[in-house]
C-alpha cells in the first residue's frame, strides 16, 4: 500500500467528472433554492444560526455524505468488471483496497463540502466568522467518515442486483432522518427520536456545532465513532468469512 | 503413464499442487490435482470448458480456497508469493477499469509493487506503446489482451499465470503475444497458460498437462502426450476387402476405431508398427499404405470423450 497508489486512485475517480457533476450538482441545486427559501436574516430557534448557515451545513453534509457513498458504485462496478480480481494479485491487501476507498470518500466528501461552502459564502454573505465555517466544515469532514464505511459495506457485499435499491433506501432514510433535507423540527416527535440512531443526525448536528463555535462535541463524535467501529469490525469479519469461502 | 516435465529435478519447484480438490456445493471442479512445476518451464493446461483449468488456475493463486489439498508457490502460500510480487496474472473475468487509459491502468498496478518495471518499459514489452493512451472502453479485444498482459508483467515476475490469453484475438495478434511471451520468458521465466487453442499447446509450451473433469489425463512434452494418447492413423487400399473382414481386422493387435469406405480402410492403431505388420501378413494385397501422426486435435477427442456425465457435471 503505497501513497503513490492512493494518490493514483483518487485522482484517477476525480478526474472522472461526469460521476463528481452528479453527487456535487444536487445538493449545489438545493442550497440555492433553500437558501433563498429561508432567507439570510431569520434565525433558527434551535441551532440560533441564521437560517441560511442551518441550509448551508445541511447541505454541506448531503453533498459530503452523498461523495462518501458514492464509493459503494465504484466498489461495485469494479467487482462486477472483475478489476478487483486483479488487484487481488498484487500486494495491495484487501484492507489496503478498502483502505484506498475511504481516503477518496473522504477526498472526494472534502471537495463537496468546501464547494457547498464556498457557493454559500459567494451567493448569501451568511454572517459567520471565519472559524465557524472552518470549524463547520471540519466537523462534517470528521462526520462523513461513517459514510465512507457504509460506502464499503454495501459495495462489497450487496449482491450487485440488490446494490442500486439498498442504496437509495439507505441514502434517502439517512438524508432524510439526519435532517439534511428539511429541519427536523417540522417533522413529529418520533421522527427525531428515530433520528437519534441514524450517524447523520449527528453528522448534521455537529456541523451545526461547529458553525456556531459552541455546543457539547462529546456525545456526536461518540456516536459517530461508535458507528465507524461497528461498521470497520463487521466489515473485516465479513470480508474474512468471505474470503474462507471463496 | 505421466511423464515428467523436460527440466529436470534440481530446479527449484516453483508451484506445487498437492491433491488440490474444489466443489462449488454438488459440483466437482477440481477432483484431485497433484502437480510440480520448477522454474523455467512453460507450461500449457489444456483442456476443454469445464475442465477446471481456470479454477486450477484460481486456487494455484489463493483466490479461492481449496476443498481439500494444498497450493503452493515457491514453497510459500500463494498469498506470500503475491504479496512480494513474484506472480503476475491473467484472470479470467479480470478485466481493466473501462474509463481509464492503457498507461493509467498499468501504472495503478505499479504503484501497488515494491519494484515494478518502468511503466514504459511493461508497455514496451507487451507491445502497447502505440495504444498507451487509448481508453480501455475502446480497445479491441486483442489490444484489450495485450494491455492486461502489460499490467501482468509490471511486477517484473518470475512467475507468469495466464488463463486463455489469447481468447477474443485473431491469428496476427496470437501471434504477435506469442512473440511477446517468447521475449519474456527466455530470460527464464516460468509461464503457465491455460488454453482450449491445441496448437497453441503445441507450439509455444515445453510441457503440456491435459485436464478433463477436473483431473489431468495426461502429462508431459507436447511429442510425449501426442505419443501417449493418439498413435498413429493408417489408411489404405484394400482391393476385394468385405464387410465380413471387419471383424478379423479389429482383432489385430493395437487397432481402435475402424471405418470402411468401398475398398478404403481407416485405423486407429496404439502400437502402429504392430498392426502394420500384423495386416500386411494377412492382406498381402494392401496397398496405398498412409501412415500418419494423429493431430493434436485427435489427442484431444481421443481423450476428453466419453463419459459425458461427468464432463456436464463438471461444467461451471
Amino acid at each position: 500500500m503505497s501513497a503513490r497508489y492512493l494518490m493514483l486512485e483518487a485522482t484517477r475517480q476525480l478526474r472522472n467528472t461526469r460521476s463528481l457533476i452528479f453527487s456535487f450538482a444536487v445538493p449545489v441545486f438545493m442550497l440555492l433554492v433553500f437558501g433563498r427559501a429561508y432567507g439570510t436574516t431569520g434565525i433558527d430557534p434551535s441551532t440560533h444560526l441564521p437560517w441560511v448557515m442551518v441550509t448551508t451545513v445541511q447541505m454541506g453534509g448531503y453533498g459530503g455524505m452523498m461523495a462518501a457513498l458514492g464509493q459503494a458504485f465504484v466498489i461495485v462496478t469494479e467487482r462486477s468488471i472483475g478489476w478487483n480480481r486483479q488487484l487481488r494479485i498484487t500486494p495491495l491487501s484487501g484492507t489496503g483496497y478498502m483502505l484506498s476507498k475511504v481516503v477518496t470518500a473522504l477526498v472526494a466528501g472534502f471537495m463537496s463540502i468546501v464547494l457547498i461552502f464556498v457557493i454559500s459564502a459567494a451567493v448569501f454573505h451568511p454572517p459567520v466568522a471565519l472559524g465557524a465555517w472552518v470549524m463547520a466544515g471540519l466537523a462534517l469532514w470528521f462526520g462523513i467518515l461513517p459514510f465512507s464505511l457504509i460506502a464499503i459495506m454495501i459495495g462489497q457485499f450487496a449482491k450487485p442486483q440488490f446494490a442500486q435499491p439498498l442504496f437509495m433506501t439507505v441514502f434517502f432514510g439517512l438524508a432524510i432522518l439526519g435532517g439534511l433535507w428539511v429541519p427536523l423540527q417540522i417533522m413529529p416527535d418520533w421522527v427525531t427520536d428515530v433520528a437519534k440512531v441514524v450517524p447523520s443526525y449527528w453528522l448534521n448536528h455537529l456541523g451545526d456545532m461547529g458553525a456556531r463555535l459552541s455546543g457539547d462535541a462529546l456525545q456526536p463524535v461518540l456516536v459517530l465513532l461508535a458507528w465507524t467501529v461497528a461498521l470497520a469490525v463487521f466489515i473485516s469479519w465479513r470480508y474474512r468469512r468471505d474470503a474462507a469461502r471463496a | 503413464m505421466p511423464v515428467p516435465g523436460t527440466l529436470g529435478t534440481v530446479n527449484e519447484p516453483v508451484i506445487e499442487l498437492a491433491e488440490l480438490r474444489k466443489s462449488f456445493g454438488r459440483l466437482t471442479a477440481v477432483a484431485g490435482i497433484d502437480l510440480t512445476i520448477r522454474r523455467g518451464e512453460v507450461v500449457a493446461l489444456l483442456g476443454p470448458n469445464g475442465a477446471g483449468k481456470s479454477t486450477t488456475i484460481d486456487l494455484t493463486l489463493g483466490l479461492s480456497t481449496p476443498t481439500a489439498g494444498t497450493a503452493s508457490l515457491f514453497g510459500g502460500t500463494p498469498r506470500a508469493a503475491i504479496a512480494t510480487g513474484r506472480v503476475g496474472a491473467m484472470l479470467q473475468g479480470g478485466a481493466l477499469l473501462p474509463t481509464t487509459t492503457v498507461r493509467e491502468s498499468v501504472a495503478l498496478i505499479a504503484a501497488v509493487h515494491r519494484n515494478p518495471l518502468p511503466i514504459d518499459e511493461a508497455l514496451r514489452r507487451a507491445r502497447c506503446a502505440e495504444i498507451a493512451d487509448q481508453k480501455v472502453a475502446k480497445l479491441s479485444g486483442g489490444q484489450t489482451q495485450r494491455a492486461r498482459f502489460a499490467v501482468a508483467i509490471v511486477s517484473n515476475p518470475e512467475l507468469l499465470l495466464l488463463d486463455e490469453p489469447t481468447a477474443a484475438m485473431d491469428v496476427e495478434a496470437r501471434r504477435t503475444f506469442w512473440e511477446s511471451m517468447h521475449e519474456y520468458t527466455d530470460e527464464g521465466r516460468t509461464v503457465v497458460f491455460a488454453t482450449h487453442y491445441l496448437d497453441e499447446a503445441d507450439t509455444f509450451a515445453d510441457r503440456i498437462v491435459m485436464l478433463r473433469a477436473g483431473r489431468i489425463v495426461a502429462d508431459g512434452t507436447p511429442a510425449q502426450v501426442k505419443a501417449i494418447v493418439s498413435g498413429r492413423r493408417i489408411r489404405a487400399t484394400l482391393p476385394g476387402i468385405a464387410a465380413e473382414d471387419a471383424a478379423g481386422i479389429r482383432a489385430l493387435p493395437g487397432v481402435s476405431n475402424l471405418e470402411l469406405r468401398g475398398e478404403r480402410l481407416e485405423l486407429d492403431a496404439g502400437r502402429s508398427d504392430d498392426t502394420l505388420r500384423a495386416l500386411l501378413a494377412r492382406f498381402p494385397e494392401l496397398r496405398d499404405v498412409e501412415v500418419t501422426a494423429r493431430s493434436m486435435d485427435d489427442a484431444f477427442l481421443a481423450l476428453t470423450e466419453g463419459d459425458d456425465d461427468r464432463e456436464t457435471e463438471a461444467v461451471r
